[in-house]
C-alpha cells in the first residue's frame, strides 16, 4: 500500500473536514494549509509527498503558489480546480502541475490519481524499455502484445512521451514543445492527427487507455 | 495602368474642341416670343463690347421701327444692307459679302431664323452666319424658340400658327454662349399694349392670337427647358474634355439676385418659375445695405414661400460676392431686375459687370414694371436735429473765429470749416454734411475772406473752396453711411448668430433624446407661440414633445407634418403647402434623411428672419437629435455588455457557491461509504454534520435566487401592514446560524412600522446573514429601531471588516461579492440586492454606512446598514 504525507491547500474548511478522514483512512498523512503562504513554508519545512493545491487562494494566486515552490521542489502537485478555469488549468499544467482534478470530484478518482503520481514519483526517470499493459517499447521499437508496431520516427517519439508520463496529463503545449519544437506550440491539429494514426495502429484495446482531456490535452493511462 | 486610361481626355471631346480653332464664336440670344427684348439686349450688350475697343460691327439690326432698339445701335458701325429687286419690289438683306470683306472681331446678325431673298449665296440667314463663323469672326444673334425645328410642330399646336422660318437644333447647340432673354407673359403684354413692339392696330390683334398669355407661357417655358437642355450638355462636354470623372450630379441651379427696388418681387417670382420648370433649387442672393426696406422683406418673404432659400452676405464688392457665390454652389443660372436707367445706383453697375464677367451663367433679365410702385417708404419724421447741432457748431466756430481773429489767418478757418464739415457728415450722413459744407462756405465768404461782409464769389480761390467744401460734405457722408450700414448689417448678423449659438449651446447641454426634443419643442415655442418635435416611426409621425405642455395638432395639421415629413420640405403657414394650416413644419433632417417634424405656431405666416432662425434651429434640432441617439445606442450597447458582464459574474458565483457545498457533501458521503468502518464515531458524526450543513447552506442559496428571480420577474406582491418589529427581528434572528447573541433595541415610539411582514423578515435574514459572515465571530451584533418624523430607522449594526467608501452604493448591486472573484466569504451576492429591492417593494429605502462612528478607532471599521420604514 502506498503511503505518504499528503499536503491539502484550501481555503474552504469543509474540503479540510472530509478530506482528512479520507486521506487518513486511505493511509495517507493528511497535512493542511489554507493560505499560499503556508503552504509553501509547509512544503519546505514539511516535505510533503504530494500537494493538492485549489487555485483560488484568498492571499496568493495559485499559479503564484505552483512557481514559487517549483523553485525549490520537485513534490507532485495535483491541482484541484473548478471546470470554468480552463486556462488556469492548463497554465498550471504548463507550470509543472502534475495532474488535476475537477470539483467536485470523487473520492475515489482523486485517490487513485495520488497514488499514480506518487508511484510515477518512485520510478526511474529513463528506463530503457517500457512496459505497459501489454506495450512494450524502447527508443525506437514498439511491440504490442508481443506484435511489432509499425509506427514512424514521429508517432513513436508521441508513445515514447506519452508512455514516460503515463496516468499524467500532458498539455498540448508540453507534447508539441517536445516533439516540434517551441515555434510550434499553437499547433494543435498537428498532433489531432498523430494522436488519430497512432490509436489506429494501436487498436480498440489500448488505444481506449489514451484518453483526450478536453481543451487540455492527453493523458495514456497506467 | 488602367487608371490614367480612364482620366484620359475623350479623344472626341478633343477633336471637337480643335475643331472650333479658329473659328468665330456663335452667341445665341433666345427668346420666347418677339418683343422680349432680344436684340435690345444684344445691342446693350455690344455696346459694351464697343466700349471696351472691342471691333463691334451691326450687320443687320431688325428694329421694327422700335425707337429704344434705335437708340441702343447708338455708334455701332452698321453695314449698309444689300438691295435685291424682287417681283418688283426691292428687298433689303443683310450682305454677307460686304461683312467678310470687312471682317470685324464681332458681328451682329439679327434674326437668324430669317429666310433669305432669292438669289442669295444662302437660302437662309443661318446658312450666312456659318459661312461668317467659318471665315473666323465671332457673331451674335437673336432667335425666338418657335424657329427651333424640333420644337416647330409643338409649337404649331400650341399656338396654331406654323413658323415657316427653321433653323436646326444644331445650330443652338453649336453656339459658345446662349443668353436667355425672359419676359413674364403679363409683362410682354403689358409691352405690346403699350405699343411698345407693333403699332396699335397689329397689337391689338396680336394680343387676341399669338400673345394670348397661354401660348406666351408655353412658349416661354419650353425655351427655358431648351436653354436648360443645352447647359446639361456644356457640363457633360466640359467635363469629358478636362477628364472628371462623371456621373457628376448636374442640376440646374437658380440663383435670384434681389435688392430693395421694385423689381424685387418680380425676380422672385420669376426665377422661382424659372426653378421649378428646370426642377432646380431657387437661392434668393441679397446684398445687405441700409437701405433695406419693406418691397425688399415682401420680396424674400416671398422666396421662402416659394420654396427658396436665401442667402444673405455683407460685401462691397457685390460683384464679385455674386460671381463667387455662384461659382462655389455650380448655379447656372441668374436672375436680376433689369437696369434700372434712370439714377446712378449700384444695381446698374451690377448688371452690367454681371453681362461682362459673368459668362458662364445663363443671365435672365426681368424688367422693373412700368409703373413701379413708388417706395412705400416708412412715414419718416423729419428729423431737424443734425442741422441743429451743425448750425450751433457752425455758429460757434465763427463766433470764436471772430473772437481770435487776429490770431487766426483766414485760410486756417477754411480748414477749421473743412473738419466740421467731416464731423458733421460721419456723424449724420450726407446731407447733414451738404448743408454744413454750403452754410459753412457762406459764413466763410461772409466772415472771414476779403472782401469782408459780402458774399462774392468772384476770386476763382473761392469757387475751389466751395467745390472741395461740397466734396468733403458728399463724400464723408457716403463713407459714413456706408460704414455705418455695414455695422448695422454685421450687428444683426452677429444678433443672429448670437442666437443660434444659443440654441446650440442650449441643445448641446441637452442630455437624453427627451431633453433635446423638448428643449426643441421650447425654442419653437419661444420664437413663436407654440412649438412641437414629431418623429418618425415605423408606424408614422409622433409627437414626442411639445410646448406649452398638452400642445397638439388637428387633423389637418397632422396632415400638414406628414406632407412635410415625406416630401422633406417646409409646410403650413407661409409655404404653398397647406397654408391655410397654422403651423409651419420643417423638415428634421440629418445623414439618416428626415427623421421627424419641428413645427411651430406663429401668429401670422413667418416673415423671413424668424423662418431663417426656425431654420436653423431645425438644423441644429436634427444634429442634436442624431446625437442624442447615438449616444443611447453606445449606452444600449454599453448596458449589454453590462448585462454580460453580470451574466458572467452570476456564473462565476453559482459555480462557486454550488461548488463548495457539493464538493464538501459529495466527499464527506464517500468517505462515510468508503471508509466508514475504519473512522472514529467523532469523525462520522462531524461528516454527517458537514452534509447537513452544506446542503442548508444550498437551500439557502437556492432560496436567494428563487427571490432575485421573483423581483428582476417585477412579480413580488406587497401587502402592508402593521408590523410589530420586535416580532420580525425576533424571528429573523432565529433563522440565522451564529446571530443568537444579537442584541435588539427597539425604542418606545418604533415599535410598528408599515411592511410586508414576510418580505421584512427576508431582509433581516439577510443582513443578519451578512453581518454574521463578515464580522468575528466573537463580536456583537445590535439590531436597532428609532422614530424619526414619519419613519423608522431599523439598523444592523456589526463589528465587521467594514465597506471601502466608494462600495458604499454598489455592495447592494447584484452580484457585487461575485465580481470579486471567489476568494471571499461564501454567499452568492444576492443577499443585500435581494433587501434592498424588497425594502424599496415596501416603499422603503436602504443604506450602508462604514466606517461605523461608535467603535473604537484601532479596531475593525464595522457597517451599518439601515432601512428606513413608514411608522405605523
Amino acid at each position: 500500500m502506498i503511503s505518504g504525507r499528503i499536503l491539502v491547500v484550501d481555503d474552504e474548511p469543509q474540503i479540510h473536514r472530509f478530506l482528512a478522514p479520507a486521506l487518513s483512512a486511505a493511509g495517507f498523512t493528511p497535512l493542511r494549509a489554507e493560505r499560499g503562504e503556508e503552504a509553501l513554508r509547509l512544503v519546505a519545512g514539511n516535505a510533503p509527498d504530494l500537494v493538492l493545491l485549489d487555485l483560488g487562494l484568498p492571499d496568493m494566486d495559485g499559479q503564484e503558489v505552483l512557481r514559487r515552490l517549483r523553485d525549490f521542489s520537485a513534490v507532485p502537485v495535483i491541482i484541484l480546480s473548478a471546470r470554468e478555469r480552463e486556462a488556469e488549468k492548463i497554465a498550471a499544467l504548463d507550470a509543472g502541475a502534475d495532474d488535476y482534478v475537477e470539483k467536485p470530484f470523487a473520492l475515489g478518482e482523486l485517490l487513485a490519481r495520488i497514488r499514480t503520481a506518487l508511484r510515477r514519483q518512485g520510478q526511474p526517470a529513463a528506463a530503457p524499455v517500457l512496459e505497459l499493459a501489454g506495450l512494450r517499447l524502447d527508443a525506437d521499437k514498439a511491440w504490442l502484445d508481443g506484435a511489432a508496431l509499425a509506427l514512424t520516427k514521429r508517432e513513436q517519439a508521441l508513445l515514447l512521451l506519452l508512455a514516460r508520463n503515463a496516468g499524467r496529463v500532458l498539455t498540448h503545449r508540453q507534447i508539441l514543445t517536445a516533439l516540434w519544437g517551441p515555434a510550434h506550440t499553437e499547433d494543435v491539429a498537428y498532433l489531432r492527427v498523430y494522436i488519430g494514426q497512432l490509436r489506429r495502429k494501436l487498436g480498440e484495446d489500448f488505444a481506449a487507455r489514451l484518453k483526450t482531456e478536453p481543451g487540455v490535452g492527453y493523458r495514456l493511462e497506467g | 495602368m488602367a487608371k490614367d486610361e480612364d482620366t484620359r481626355p475623350d479623344p472626341e471631346a478633343l477633336l471637337a474642341a480643335a475643331a472650333r480653332d479658329g473659328r468665330g464664336r456663335l452667341k445665341i440670344f433666345l427668346g420666347a416670343a418677339p418683343g422680349v427684348g432680344k436684340t435690345w439686349e444684344m445691342l446693350d450688350a455690344a455696346q459694351a463690347k464697343a466700349a471696351r475697343g472691342l471691333d463691334v460691327v451691326a450687320g443687320l439690326i431688325e428694329t421694327h421701327g422700335r425707337a429704344g432698339t434705335i437708340g441702343k445701335i447708338g455708334t455701332l458701325e452698321q453695314l449698309p444692307r444689300r438691295a435685291v429687286p424682287y417681283r418688283g419690289q426691292s428687298l433689303e438683306e443683310f450682305d454677307l459679302e460686304a461683312a467678310l470683306a470687312r471682317h470685324p472681331q464681332l458681328l451682329l446678325v439679327d434674326e437668324l431664323a430669317h429666310t433669305n431673298a432669292p438669289g442669295q449665296r444662302h437660302a437662309k440667314r443661318w446658312q450666312d452666319v456659318q459661312a461668317l463663323l467659318e471665315a473666323g469672326i465671332d457673331v451674335w444673334t437673336t432667335v425666338n424658340v418657335q424657329h427651333l425645328e424640333s420644337l416647330n410642330d409643338q409649337v404649331a399646336r400650341i399656338t396654331g400658327v406654323r413658323v415657316a422660318e427653321t433653323i436646326p437644333d444644331t445650330m443652338l447647340d453649336m453656339a459658345d454662349e446662349i443668353e436667355l432673354i425672359d419676359l413674364p407673359p403679363a409683362e410682354l403684354r403689358g409691352r405690346l399694349q403699350e405699343g411698345q413692339i407693333y403699332r396699335p392696330e397689329v397689337a391689338a390683334r396680336a394680343l387676341k392670337d399669338f400673345f394670348r398669355e397661354g401660348n406666351l407661357g408655353a412658349l416661354r417655358e419650353m425655351t427655358l427647358r431648351r436653354a436648360a437642355q443645352r447647359i446639361d450638355k456644356d457640363v457633360t462636354r466640359y467635363m469629358r474634355l478636362r477628364a472628371i470623372p462623371g456621373p457628376w450630379p448636374v442640376a440646374e441651379r437658380v440663383l435670384a439676385l434681389v435688392a430693395a427696388d421694385g423689381a424685387a418681387g418680380n425676380v422672385v417670382r420669376h426665377a422661382a418659375r424659372l426653378a421649378e420648370a428646370l426642377h432646380a433649387p431657387l437661392t434668393i442672393f441679397h446684398i445687405e445695405r441700409g437701405s433695406d426696406d419693406a418691397r425688399l422683406q415682401a420680396a424674400l418673404d416671398l422666396a421662402l414661400q416659394l420654396g427658396g432659400q436665401v442667402v444673405t452676405q455683407s460685401a462691397t464688392d457685390i460683384v464679385g460676392a455674386v460671381l463667387d457665390y455662384a461659382a462655389r454652389q455650380n448655379i447656372t443660372h441668374i436672375v436680376m431686375g433689369r437696369r434700372v436707367v434712370s439714377r446712378w445706383r449700384p444695381g446698374r453697375r451690377l448688371a452690367e459687370a454681371l453681362t461682362r464677367r459673368a459668362s458662364a451663367f445663363t443671365l435672365h433679365f426681368v424688367p422693373v414694371p412700368a409703373a413701379a410702385p413708388a417706395p412705400p417708404r416708412s412715414p419718416r419724421r423729419p428729423d431737424w436735429e443734425p442741422y441743429a447741432v451743425s448750425a450751433t457748431l457752425l455758429g460757434l466756430v465763427t463766433l470764436s473765429g471772430l473772437a481770435a481773429r487776429a490770431y487766426v489767418p483766414q485760410e486756417a478757418m477754411g480748414l477749421i470749416f473743412t473738419g466740421l464739415i467731416v464731423a458733421m457728415a460721419s456723424r449724420s450722413g450726407r446731407n447733414a454734411g451738404l448743408f454744413t459744407a454750403i452754410a459753412g462756405f457762406l459764413l466763410w465768404n461772409f466772415f472771414f475772406l476779403t472782401p469782408l461782409y459780402t458774399l462774392s464769389v468772384a476770386d476763382p480761390r473761392d469757387v475751389v473752396a466751395l467745390l472741395v467744401f461740397l466734396l468733403v460734405g458728399v463724400l464723408t457722408g457716403q463713407l459714413a453711411g456706408r460704414v455705418r450700414q455695414e455695422a448695422g448689417a454685421a450687428s444683426a448678423r452677429v444678433e443672429a448668430l448670437r442666437r443660434i449659438s444659443l440654441f446650440g449651446q442650449r441643445l448641446s447641454r441637452a442630455a437624453t433624446l427627451s431633453d433635446v426634443l423638448a428643449c426643441s419643442a421650447e425654442e419653437a415655442a419661444s420664437l413663436t407661440p407654440a412649438g412641437i418635435v414629431l418623429l418618425a416611426d415605423a408606424q408614422g409621425l409622433r409627437a414626442e414633445a411639445s410646448h406649452p405642455p398638452g400642445t397638439a395638432l388637428d387633423e389637418a395639421a397632422q396632415a400638414a407634418a406628414q406632407w412635410c415629413a415625406t416630401h422633406g420640405m417646409e409646410t403650413g403657414a407661409g409655404t404653398s403647402t397647406l397654408p391655410s394650416v397654422p403651423w409651419r413644419f420643417l423638415p428634421l433632417t440629418n445623414s439618416q434623411g428626415c427623421i421627424g417634424v419641428l413645427g411651430a405656431r406663429p401668429q401670422a405666416p413667418p416673415s423671413a428672419p424668424l423662418a431663417q432662425a426656425l431654420a436653423a434651429l431645425a438644423g441644429q434640432s436634427a444634429l442634436a437629435i442624431e446625437r442624442a441617439r447615438l449616444s443611447l445606442t453606445t449606452a444600449r450597447a454599453e448596458a449589454q455588455q453590462d448585462s454580460q458582464k453580470l451574466r458572467n459574474a452570476l456564473l462565476s458565483s453559482l459555480s462557486h457557491d454550488l461548488r463548495t457545498p457539493l464538493t464538501s457533501i459529495r466527499g464527506a458521503a464517500e468517505t462515510l461509504s468508503q471508509a466508514g468502518p475504519a473512522l472514529d464515531e467523532a469523525t462520522r458524526a462531524d461528516l454527517l454534520a458537514s452534509i447537513i450543513q452544506d446542503s442548508a447552506l444550498m437551500t439557502k442559496f437556492l432560496a436567494n435566487i428563487m427571490d432575485m428571480a421573483r423581483v428582476e420577474a417585477g412579480g413580488l406582491t406587497v401587502r402592508r401592514e402593521r408590523v410589530k418589529l420586535e416580532e420580525i427581528v425576533e424571528a429573523a434572528i432565529a433563522r440565522v446560524a451564529g446571530a443568537v447573541y444579537t442584541r435588539v433595541n427597539i425604542a418606545p415610539d418604533a415599535v410598528f412600522a408599515q411592511a410586508d411582514a414576510g418580505l421584512l423578515e427576508q431582509v433581516m435574514v439577510n443582513l443578519l446573514d451578512n453581518a454574521v459572515k463578515y464580522a468575528p465571530p466573537d463580536s456583537h451584533i445590535t439590531v436597532s429601531a428609532v422614530r424619526d418624523g414619519a419613519l423608522v430607522r431599523l439598523a444592523v449594526a456589526d463589528a465587521g471588516v467594514g465597506i471601502a467608501p466608494g462600495e458604499l452604493d454598489s455592495v447592494f448591486d447584484s452580484f457585487f461579492r461575485a465580481s470579486r472573484g471567489d476568494r471571499v466569504a461564501p454567499g452568492t451576492g444576492l443577499g443585500l440586492a435581494i433587501a434592498k429591492a424588497f425594502t424599496e417593494a415596501m416603499g422603503g429605502s436602504i443604506r450602508a454606512q462604514s466606517p461605523r462612528t461608535d467603535l473604537p478607532a484601532d479596531g475593525l471599521p464595522g457597517t451599518i446598514i439601515a432601512l428606513e420604514l413608514p411608522a405605523a
